[in-house]
C-alpha cells in the first residue's frame, strides 16, 4: 500500500518521457526477477550440498547395529543406541516441562496481558531468550544445576533444553491465539462462559492446530542444540537412563567423534548428523503437513 | 421439518396458542407482560455517547424488530441488554434495563447468570471449533450438569426447533465448521435456545445467507416466540414487517418511534420514520 503510494508519487513528480519510464521499468523488473533467482540458486545450492553430502558420509554407516549397539571404544564396532535414546529422553522432558509453561505464559500474553506492563516485560525477556545464544543457556543452567550438586546429569541437559523450548512455544501460541476471532470469544461469552473458559476450551482450541505445530517447531530446534548440552548433561560412552548422571545425546557424540583421529568414530558421526537431520525433517514436515493451514474445525 | 417444529410447539400447549391465533392484527393483541424494560438508557463508548435516553418494552412472547440506519445504534442496545459491553473497558450504561423487574445494569449482577437467560444470535455464524454435538451441549453444561440421556435429550430437542435435526442426526460428532452458512446459523440458535434463555436477541441473523436459509430462520422465529422473548436487529425492512410484532425505529443513537408493525409501516407518526421507511434516507 505505502510502497505503491511512494511510486506513484515519484513517478507523478518526475515528468518523465511515456517510453523512458516503460523502458526503466522493464530494466528494474528483469534486474530484480535475475537477483531473486541467483540468491535461490544460492540457498538451494547449500542446501543440496548439504543434503548430498549428509547422505553420501551417513548413509555408509548406517547397519541395523547402529540402533542396537552402545557407543564403544575406536575400531570395536559401536553404535549409537545410547545417544539415541539419551536424544530423545532429554528432547521429551524438554517439552514436557517447556510446553506447559510456554503454553501458558502464551495465553497470558494473548488474553490476560494487553495493556499490562507485566506482560511487556514477559514478551521481552521471552523475545530475548528467543534469540539468546544457547551456551549462554548451558552456562546458566550449568551455574544452578550442575555447579551446586556437583555432576553432570541429563536433568540439566533437559532443562537447558527446556528453556529453549519456553520462548518457541510463548511465541507461537500469543500468535495463534491472536488469530482467533473476537466474534468466537464474544459468542462464548453470550452463552454465560466465564473468560478463563472462553480462553481454555474455545480459544486454545480454535488454535490448537497453530500450537501444535510451535511445539513440533520447538521440538525441531532442540533437538539438534549441542552447546547447552556440553554444560549440562556433558555426554556419556556407555548406557546410561539416569536423570541424575551425564547422558548421551546424539548432538554430543557428534561433536566429539567428528573431531576424533578414528575413521570408524568419524563416519558414526555422519550417521548421527544424518539421523538428526532426518528427524528434524520428518517433524517438519508432519507440523506442515499433518497440522498445517489455519483451523477451521 | 416444519412438522417437527409443530409437534414440538404442540407439546407446549399450555404456551403461546393464543397468540399463534391473533397474529397478523398486532394492533389487537393483548399487550403481553414486558419481559425486559429499558428505562432512560443511556450508552456511552467512552465518550461517544451512543444511546440517549432510550425507553422501550419487550413483551413477553412477542418479536421486537429493531430497525435504523446502519450507526444508529441497534447493535449497542443489544449489547447492553446481555452486558456483552462488560468485555470491553471504557463501555457503560447508566439508567435501567429491568429484566423481570430486576435491573441487569446494576453493579453486582452476575454477568454469567444473565447472560444464560438472555441469550445473543450474531450476524456472522460462530460455530465453536468442536463437533455439532458439542457446540449445542457447551452453554449447557455452564450452567447444568445434566446427565448423558437428559443432554441427548436436550440437544435433540434444541436442534430439532430449529430445524436442523434431520440433517445432522446422523454426524453430531462431525465438525461444526463442515455445515452450510444456514446450517451454522441454525446451530447458533440451537446453541443458544438449548440454554433454555428467556430473552433470545439477534443481531442481523439472516444478513449473510442465501434467500432460503433466511426464510428458514423467519418461519423458526415464529415457532420461537411461542416460548421465548424475541428482539432482532435487521437492516430488511420486509424482514421486519413479516417477523416482527412490534417494530421500534431508531436514528443517531435515539428511539424515534415504537409501535406494532403495520402501524409502523403504514401509519408512522415521526417524520423522520416516515422517510426512512420509504427510502429517503439511510
Ligand atoms: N467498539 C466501539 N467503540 C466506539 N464506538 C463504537 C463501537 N461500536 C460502535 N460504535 C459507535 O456506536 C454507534 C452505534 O453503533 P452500532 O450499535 O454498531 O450501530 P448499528 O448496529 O445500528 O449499525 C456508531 O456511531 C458506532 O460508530
Ligand atoms: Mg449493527
Amino acid at each position: 500500500m505505502s510502497a505503491t503510494t511512494t511510486r506513484l508519487g515519484a513517478a507523478s513528480r518526475h515528468v518523465a518521457p511515456e517510453a523512458g519510464r516503460a523502458r526503466r521499468r522493464r530494466f528494474a523488473n528483469l534486474a530484480a526477477t535475475v537477483l531473486c533467482a541467483v540468491a535461490t540458486a544460492i540457498l538451494l545450492a547449500a542446501l543440496v550440498s548439504i543434503l548430498v553430502t549428509l547422505v553420501s558420509r551417513g548413509l555408509g554407516g548406517l547397519h541395523l547395529s547402529t540402533f542396537t549397539r552402545m557407543t564403544s571404544p575406536p575400531g570395536s564396532g559401536g553404535g549409537l543406541l545410547n545417544p539415541i535414546v539419551g536424544s530423545i529422553i532429554q528432547t521429551v522432558l524438554a517439552v514436557l516441562v517447556g510446553a506447559p509453561v510456554g503454553l501458558l505464559a502464551g495465553v497470558f500474553l494473548a488474553e490476560f496481558g494487553t495493556g499490562s506492563w507485566v506482560a511487556d516485560v514477559v514478551r521481552f525477556v521471552s523475545d530475548m531468550l528467543l534469540s539468546a545464544p544457547s551456551i549462554l543457556v548451558g552456562l546458566f543452567v550449568y551455574l544452578i544445576l550442575v555447579g551446586p550438586v556437583g555432576h553432570f546429569s541429563g536433568f540439566a541437559g533437559a532443562m537447558s533444553l527446556a528453556i529453549l523450548v519456553i520462548p518457541i512455544v510463548v511465541r507461537t501460541t500469543e500468535d495463534m491465539l491472536r488469530l482467533v476471532p473476537t466474534s468466537m470469544r464474544e459468542a462464548a461469552a453470550a452463552l454465560g462462559a466465564p473468560r478463563w473458559k472462553v480462553v481454555m476450551l474455545i480459544c486454545v482450541r480454535a488454535a490448537r492446530k497453530g500450537i501444535a505445530t510451535g511445539i513440533l517447531l520447538a521440538v525441531a530446534r532442540v533437538s539438534g542444540e549441542t552447546a547447552p548440552l556440553l554444560f549440562t548433561s556433558l555426554g556419556n560412552l556407555s548406557w546410561s537412563v539416569n536423570l541424575n548422571a551425564p547422558m548421551s545425546s546424539l548432538p554430543v557424540t557428534i561433536y566429539q567423534y567428528a573431531g576424533s583421529a578414528y575413521d570408524d568414530w568419524v563416519q558414526l558421526a555422519w550417521t548421527a548428523a544424518l539421523l538428526i537431520t532426518a528427524g528434524v525433517l520428518i517433524i517438519n514436515i508432519i507440523a506442515r503437513l499433518g497440522l498445517g493451514g489455519r483451523d477451521s474445525t | 421439518m416444519n412438522d417437527q417444529i409443530g409437534q414440538n410447539a404442540a407439546a407446549r400447549p399450555q404456551q403461546g396458542v393464543s397468540f399463534a391465533q391473533t397474529r397478523g392484527a398486532p394492533q389487537a393483541l393483548a399487550p403481553g407482560r414486558a419481559m425486559l424494560s429499558l428505562r432512560g438508557l443511556d450508552f456511552y463508548y467512552g465518550a461517544n455517547h451512543a444511546l440517549k435516553n432510550i425507553s422501550i418494552d419487550f413483551p413477553e412472547q412477542r418479536v421486537t424488530g429493531l430497525i435504523g440506519p446502519s450507526g444508529c445504534g441497534k447493535s449497542t442496545l443489544l449489547r447492553v441488554m446481555n452486558r456483552m459491553y462488560d468485555l470491553y473497558p471504557g463501555q457503560r450504561a447508566t439508567g435501567e434495563v429491568l429484566l423481570d423487574g430486576q435491573n441487569i445494569i446494576a453493579p453486582g449482577t452476575d454477568t454469567n447468570a444473565l447472560r444464560s437467560r438472555v441469550g445473543m444470535v450474531f450476524q456472522k455464524p460462530t460455530p465453536f471449533p468442536m463437533s455439532i454435538f458439542d457446540n449445542v451441549a457447551f452453554g449447557v453444561r455452564l450452567h447444568e450438569s445434566l446427565d448423558r440421556a437428559a443432554m441427548e435429550a436436550r440437544i435433540e430437542d434444541a436442534l430439532r426447533r430449529v430445524a436442523l435435526w434431520a440433517e445432522v442426526k446422523d454426524r453430531l460428532r462431525a465438525p461444526a465448521a463442515a455445515l452450510s452458512g444456514g446450517q451454522q446459523q441454525r446451530l447458533c440458535i440451537a446453541r443458544t435456545i438449548a440454554t433454555r434463555p428467556e430473552v433470545i436477541l439477534l443481531d442481523e441473523p439472516t444478513s449473510a445467507l442465501d434467500p432460503i436459509s433466511t426464510a428458514r430462520i423467519e418461519e423458526l422465529l415464529d415457532e420461537l416466540k411461542v416460548e421465548f422473548t424475541i428482539a432482532i436487529v435487521t437492516h430488511n425492512l420486509q424482514q421486519a414487517a413479516r417477523c416482527a410484532d412490534q417494530v421500534a425505529f431508531f436514528y443517531m443513537g435515539e428511539l424515534v418511534e415504537v409501535a406494532p408493525a403495520d402501524r409502523l409501516f403504514t401509519a408512522p407518526r415521526e417524520k423522520r420514520t416516515q422517510d426512512y421507511i420509504t427510502g429517503r434516507f439511510g
